[in-house]
């Protein structure tokens, strides 16, 4: 049996539910459902089914026998008691009440070993019965409600639709704490609330947004500039590791920790925005081999306050110009560190840097220009005000000035309120701001103060704050948004919304078209970033910074190469519809010499990253053997095949395994390598109750165990030891106990590592395609889907397996499921 | 033994006119405004843990022997009990960093799918005492907005971690023309409130039952907004307090988890002095950084999962003493500030704890929980069986009681927690 897959199982609460909040909250929504003419008929809906319920139950005596002497009364164990089961399996609190007695007699948790058992056959009717009625309650549910309820925008989406509404980028995570995602993905709309805290913040997001997008500012000057890089102080130092040339300056070495590195002093962003920059440069003595060097930007007053902007490289003895611009704050720098050159800078400056004959990076000059404005006032002010003019109404200060307001105040609200609200609207839409703005006037408000007055009310509405999704079949705006949001993480554009309103949307070949559109521009970048991030965890890069000792080769090259490396795989998979079998085993991947040495994969320059073809014995390809993934899947210090493993099941199998009874310890780490984890799991797996769920999880666990925290392959386990030399390099880490990577599946099949484990799960291609199709759905909808879903799931999954799983077909199929089309 | 008024109310079944009944002198703070000296709450959570060798003392009760995390504050041994043994009620390993979303809520099950949170203890304090200051509540953190605070619906309050742009929130005063200029934004902003929930009012009809219930909860914080904003504009014509200190600069650098922590500890020592707010929630930084102290060259986050390797150890010890100093520092600051006679630590409840038992192990059991202050009896190491804990939560309705908020149940509570009890007289 598949269920565990569905989150409605696993996403089961602790067997400690309140029994008072649950009668508590099922009458606030028994008082809730009473007022409309909808909700009255469901109920007399739901009464029939209790009658049925009450009829069928079939697990009366299991219930007495095996349950009520210990889940009775005020001392029931668990906080459990069997009295507090109520019928009506609309009522969600109740529902997973019941789920959870599912679980624990599925598991066999329940009744306790030590228990007489129930007879299978009674416990399989009790389950069957559970499962229907929750099924049948979800059905009664979405007739009312939906799949997904109205969904708040989350804080990734609030700040990419303001920038597409209004063209500005403002940081926001101050004032929008950051969405949970504990059902997988923080667009969920069941998680999404709301409070007067946060309507407080959205007041000052929407002032920090107008204040962005409006230009009360001066015009700002430009500044453009090549500046020298011998000029700066910062390769003056004496004794250095800079050689001054006749064209630039070379730089031998960079040494973070002692600020040997150019940082580019003479110049600063003087207003906020975009600035170009293109800075010239050649490896230098380098053997005809690219030199790679790092840009950072920011105030660079603190650690915290530099953050990367890239990774480039330039080659051998040509010059060569990179370009790129970065949206910069005021007062920001930027700083060029030399990457990968093999000397530190002690030994350059005992050599003296005209003397030194190893490798180093030129730098010659670097253009900046900025902030690039595409006009005055900048579009973000047009895309509000149009061409209405400006008076300065302070030296510093101009604003919005209109001959006949109240005809002004209403178009520019009609407008701004149409793309805000994402659909056609109507007057009555529009009439509260439009009243609020002209009482505003009537108490002598300037009309640009007035008009934010308005502007703000549009920009806290329930119609711009939420997806407005009404059912069964959602509208041509609201299936835009959807689409929008699923694919960009944003509000739909002007084509989209063109389509909506020739009601032209739904069709399927425009809305394969619109697919297509939609993931070729470069917004589509939020689905890489937002899916990845959530579904594989890489959000999580930076939770833990590995330990330096037994792991000095990590690095922020290497980490932020890892990334990459996703990325552009997930979008070559995407892009080129690859079968998704792709993410479990493939024969390419991406790579730059950084991550190409990391792996162990010869013949790898420079430090872009390019699709390259694996060896046959690399043990990489896929998701599961990569440095991202592998890196959070672990701690800084040590790997679990637990966690791994469930991780595995969770997010590549689709099999999640139950959560571990909550009076069970986690295994203490011990890396002092007296035992191995294998064998402080060994005892797991000689319990039983353990063992059901340990034969599951381990063995994917145990075949990752051949790599690192960092994603290095490895045949031992590093421990820490006295100080050595390897590759020149002195460390103070140890092979430990050996790394035994073989086990079998709970079904018998062994494997002897990693390569063998990946082909064993590669045999079941449908299952991998449900598990993305489920999570896709997840993602694409807001709701995480159920048992009811089931059957359009495997519908999907068998016209993917005709599309020879192709990974874009998959994106197509959901998109032109019913599930998608339907709130 | 203490006779709760509320109990007594309920064993005789009557309604009394409760002021004037002199039996209850204690132990009457909450309904009878004037009269009771204002009591207040300091809630701190140290994400990663405190390792438990180092914090526990290894004898309970009064004679215990200090650990080595306690002798930092030996000379107040006096004024803070230790509690070992317990923990939150349906927390497992698999989500224990999650787990922080409860840990002043105690709602079963943090991060696990479907997780819903509900009201956090300052937050349930603030429905019953927060009218009475400028600030219902502060809640703060060491690094990005998530913090302790939860609404009853379930959301999370932003938590500020700025300590300057609370300072000016709570200290600077503008001039007339910036006083005006606040009233004129609160003005605006009731406006719209109003206007969005004449918008939201005309979507209801159409709506299923749980969409309702989410655009109820819009509405419902639209409406709790605007009333907050009528008190808002009344406390802006008032002066906001003088204090006789230099306003905060924020550190930029997140990995300096000592020195925020300490800008943040002595802004909640001013909010307090100043009566600004009494209920404050502090998240502590957590980070996968280095903090730059002498002798720690790894990352917090990977210390605390040290894998019982030494020298790690060793420096997680360094840290954490270092966080224990300032938690010191935070006591001696209420200690010393004086009111009504009384000193501000007698009238503050210093919670510190952590949602992790073990970092290592990632153990949610055996929480580490000191109590200061708040007029509880102290100088005792309250030890409970770990292995068959009373919840947190127990010791929780201890501490709303001891704000004068008559509750007898929080959250998974079964009670009150046995053993720390009121100081007499």
């Amino acid at each position: 049996m598949q269920t565990s897959r569905f989150v409605f199982l696993s996403a089961l609460p602790t067997t400690l539910l309140n029994v008072s909040t649950l009668k508590s909250s099922a009458v606030r929504n028994a008082a809730n459902v009473t007022s409309t003419y909808i909700a009255c008929i469901a109920i007399v809906f739901v009464t029939s089914i209790i009658k049925v319920a009450e009829a069928d139950f079939p697990g009366k005596q299991l219930f007495t026998e095996h349950c009520e002497k210990c889940h009775s009364g005020a001392k029931a164990m668990g906080g459990f008691t069997v009295s507090s089961l109520a019928d009506d399996f609309t009522e969600k609190q109740n529902r997973e009440l019941w789920l959870t007695v599912l679980e624990q007699l599925k598991d066999g948790n329940m009744p306790p070993k030590e228990q007489p058992r129930p007879p299978v056959k009674d416990v399989q009717s009790v389950l069957d019965w559970i499962t229907t009625q929750a099924e049948n309650a979800e059905r009664v549910r979405r007739e009312i409600d939906g799949r997904v309820v109205m969904r708040r925008l989350n804080r990734a989406e609030y700040a990419n639709t303001v920038r597409d509404l209004l063209g500005v980028e403002v940081d926001l995570a101050d004032l929008l704490p950051l969405d949970t995602s504990t059902n997988g993905f923080d667009n969920n709309a069941e998680q999404l609330h709301t409070s007067s805290f946060l309507m407080r913040n959205y007041l000052d997001a929407a002032d920090r947004v107008l204040d962005e997008a409006i230009a009360n500012e001066p015009e700002p000057w430009i500044q453009k500039k090549r500046f020298d890089i011998r000029e700066e102080k910062s390769v003056k130092a004496t004794g250095s590791v800079y050689r001054h040339t006749d064209d630039g300056v070379a730089i031998f070495a960079t040494w973070e920790s002692a600020n040997i590195r150019v940082t580019m002093w003479n110049f600063r962003s003087h207003v906020r925005g975009r600035y170009r920059f293109r800075i010239s440069g050649y490896g230098f003595q380098s053997e005809g081999k690219p030199i790679a060097f790092r840009v950072t930007a920011g105030t660079l007053k603190e650690v915290t306050e530099e953050r990367l902007i890239d990774y480039f490289a330039v080659p051998a003895d040509r010059p060569t110009v990179v370009e790129f611009t970065e949206q910069l704050e005021p007062e920001n720098r930027i700083r060029i560190l030399a990457e990968g050159l093999p000397a530190l800078p002690p030994a350059v400056e005992k050599i003296g840097a005209d003397k030194y004959t190893g490798p180093g990076l030129v730098i010659q000059w670097v253009d900046v220009e900025g902030p690039i404005l595409e006009s005055w006032p900048p579009p973000s002010h047009k895309a509000i005000f149009g061409d209405l003019k400006q008076t300065r109404i302070s030296p510093e200060r101009f604003e919005v000035v209109s001959s006949q307001p109240m005809v002004d105040a209403e178009r520019i609200l009609r407008d701004f309120a149409r793309r805000a609200f994402r659909r056609n609207i109507n007057d009555a839409d529009i009439q509260t701001f439009v009243a609020r703005v002209k009482s505003k006037l009537d108490q002598n408000y300037r009309f640009e103060q007035a008009m934010r007055v308005g502007l703000k009310g549009v920009l806290v509405s329930p119609n711009f704050l939420f997806l407005r999704e009404q059912g069964p079949k959602l509208d041509e705006f609201a299936l835009a948004s959807r689409l929008s949001y699923f694919l960009w993480s944003s509000m739909p554009d002007e084509e989209l919304f063109q389509l909506a309103a020739a009601n032209r949307l739904h069709e399927p070949d425009v809305l394969r078209e619109q697919v297509e559109r939609l993931l070729s521009d470069p917004k589509a970048k939020a689905f890489n970033t937002n899916f990845t991030g959530q579904w594989l965890s890489l959000r999580a890069i930076d939770a833990t910074m590995p330990d330096g000792t037994l792991y000095p080769e990590y690095d922020d090259i290497l980490k932020t190469s890892m990334l990459k490396e996703t990325s552009l795989f997930f979008d070559e998979v995407l892009k080129n519809d690859l079968p998704l079998t792709h993410f479990v085993s493939s024969d390419f991947t991406f790579l730059n010499a950084r991550l190409a040495k990391h792996y162990g994969i010869p013949g790898i320059e420079g430090m872009e990253m390019r699709k390259v073809t694996l060896p046959t014995d690399s043990h990489r390809g896929g998701l599961l053997t990569m440095g991202s993934v592998l890196k959070v899947t672990a701690n800084g210090t040590t790997t679990s095949p637990i966690i791994r493993g469930s991780w595995v099941l969770e997010r590549i199998l689709g099999t999640p395994p139950a959560k571990p009874p909550l009076d069970v310890e986690a295994i203490e780490p011990d890396i002092r390598g007296a035992t191995t984890i294998r064998e402080q799991l060994a005892k797991h797996r000689n319990v039983e109750s353990c063992a059901s769920c340990h034969r599951k999880i381990d063995p994917p666990g145990f075949a990752l165990e051949s790599f690192d925290v960092i994603g290095g392959w490895r045949e031992h386990y590093r421990a820490t030891g006295e100080p050595r030399q390897v590759n020149g390099r002195r460390v103070r880490f140890w092979n430990g106990p050996a790394v035994d990577p073989g086990d079998a599946l709970p079904d018998g099949r062994s494997f002897r590592d990693i390569d063998e484990y990946k082909k064993l799960i590669l045999e079941d291609k449908d299952q991998l395609a449900r598990n993305l199709t489920e999570k896709l759905l997840a993602y694409g909808t807001g709701a995480v889907p159920s048992y009811a879903d089931k059957p359009q799931i495997e519908t999907i999954v068998s016209r993917l397996r005709d599309k020879n799983y192709g990974f874009k077909a998959l994106i197509h199929e959901i998109v032109q499921s019913h599930l998608f089309q339907t709130k | 033994m203490n006779i709760r008024r509320r109990t007594f109310i309920r064993s005789t079944g009557i309604s009394l006119a409760l002021p004037g009944l002199n039996i209850f002198a204690d132990d009457r703070e909450g309904a009878i405004g004037t009269l009771q000296p204002p009591r207040r709450m300091i809630c701190i959570c140290t994400p990663l843990g405190l390792h438990p060798d180092n914090f526990f003392p290894t004898q309970s009760g009064k004679d215990y022997a200090l650990s080595p995390y306690l002798d930092i504050l030996k000379d107040y041994r006096d004024e803070f009990t230790v509690i070992s043994g317990l923990a939150h009620a349906g927390m497992g390993s698999s989500f224990a960093h999650q787990a922080s979303a409860s840990f002043l809520t105690g709602a079963p099950g943090a991060g696990r799918p479907g997780f819903r949170n509900t009201i956090s203890l300052d937050q349930f304090a603030a429905d019953h005492i927060g009218s009475q200051t400028r600030f219902p509540s502060l809640a703060l953190s060491g690094e990005g907005s998530g913090g302790l605070s939860w609404t009853r619906t379930g959301a999370l309050i932003a938590a500020d971690n700025s300590p300057s742009r609370v300072f000016a929130r709570l200290f600077l005063e503008g001039d007339t023309k910036d006083v005006q200029e606040q009233i004129r934004r609160l003005e605006d902003g009731r406006s719209i409130l109003d206007d969005v929930r004449d918008q939201a009012k005309s979507l209801t009809s159409d709506l299923g039952r749980e969409d309702r219930e989410k655009l109820e909860e819009y509405l419902t914080s639209v409406r709790d907004l605007e009333q907050r904003m009528v008190k808002d504009e009344s406390w802006a014509r008032k002066p906001k307090p003088r204090v006789n200190a230099e306003p905060p600069k924020d550190i930029p650098n997140a990995a300096d988890l000592i020195g925020r922590t300490r800008l943040l500890f002595d802004l909640s020592h001013l909010a307090i002095q100043t009566d600004s707010t009494r209920l404050i929630t502090i998240m502590l930084a957590g980070s996968s950084f280095a903090p730059p102290i002498e002798g720690v060259s790894l990352g917090h986050h990977d210390l605390s999962h040290h894998g019982k390797d030494p020298s790690k150890l060793e420096q997680l010890k360094i840290v954490e003493l270092e966080t224990m100093k300032t938690v010191r520092d935070l006591l001696v600051k209420l200690k010393q500030s004086k009111e009504d006679g009384n000193s501000l630590l007698d009238r503050t409840t210093v919670f510190l704890g952590s949602n992790l038992g073990d970092g290592s192990s990632h153990s949610t059991k055996n929480l580490p929980v000191l109590v200061a202050g708040g007029g509880f009896q102290h100088g005792q190491h309250l030890a409970f069986d770990a292995n068959n804990p009373p919840p947190l939560c127990n010791l929780y309705v201890n501490m709303l009681q001891r704000l004068g908020i008559e509750a007898d149940k929080f959250g998974t509570s079964t009670g009150t927690l046995t053993g720390l009890e009121l100081r007499q007289g």
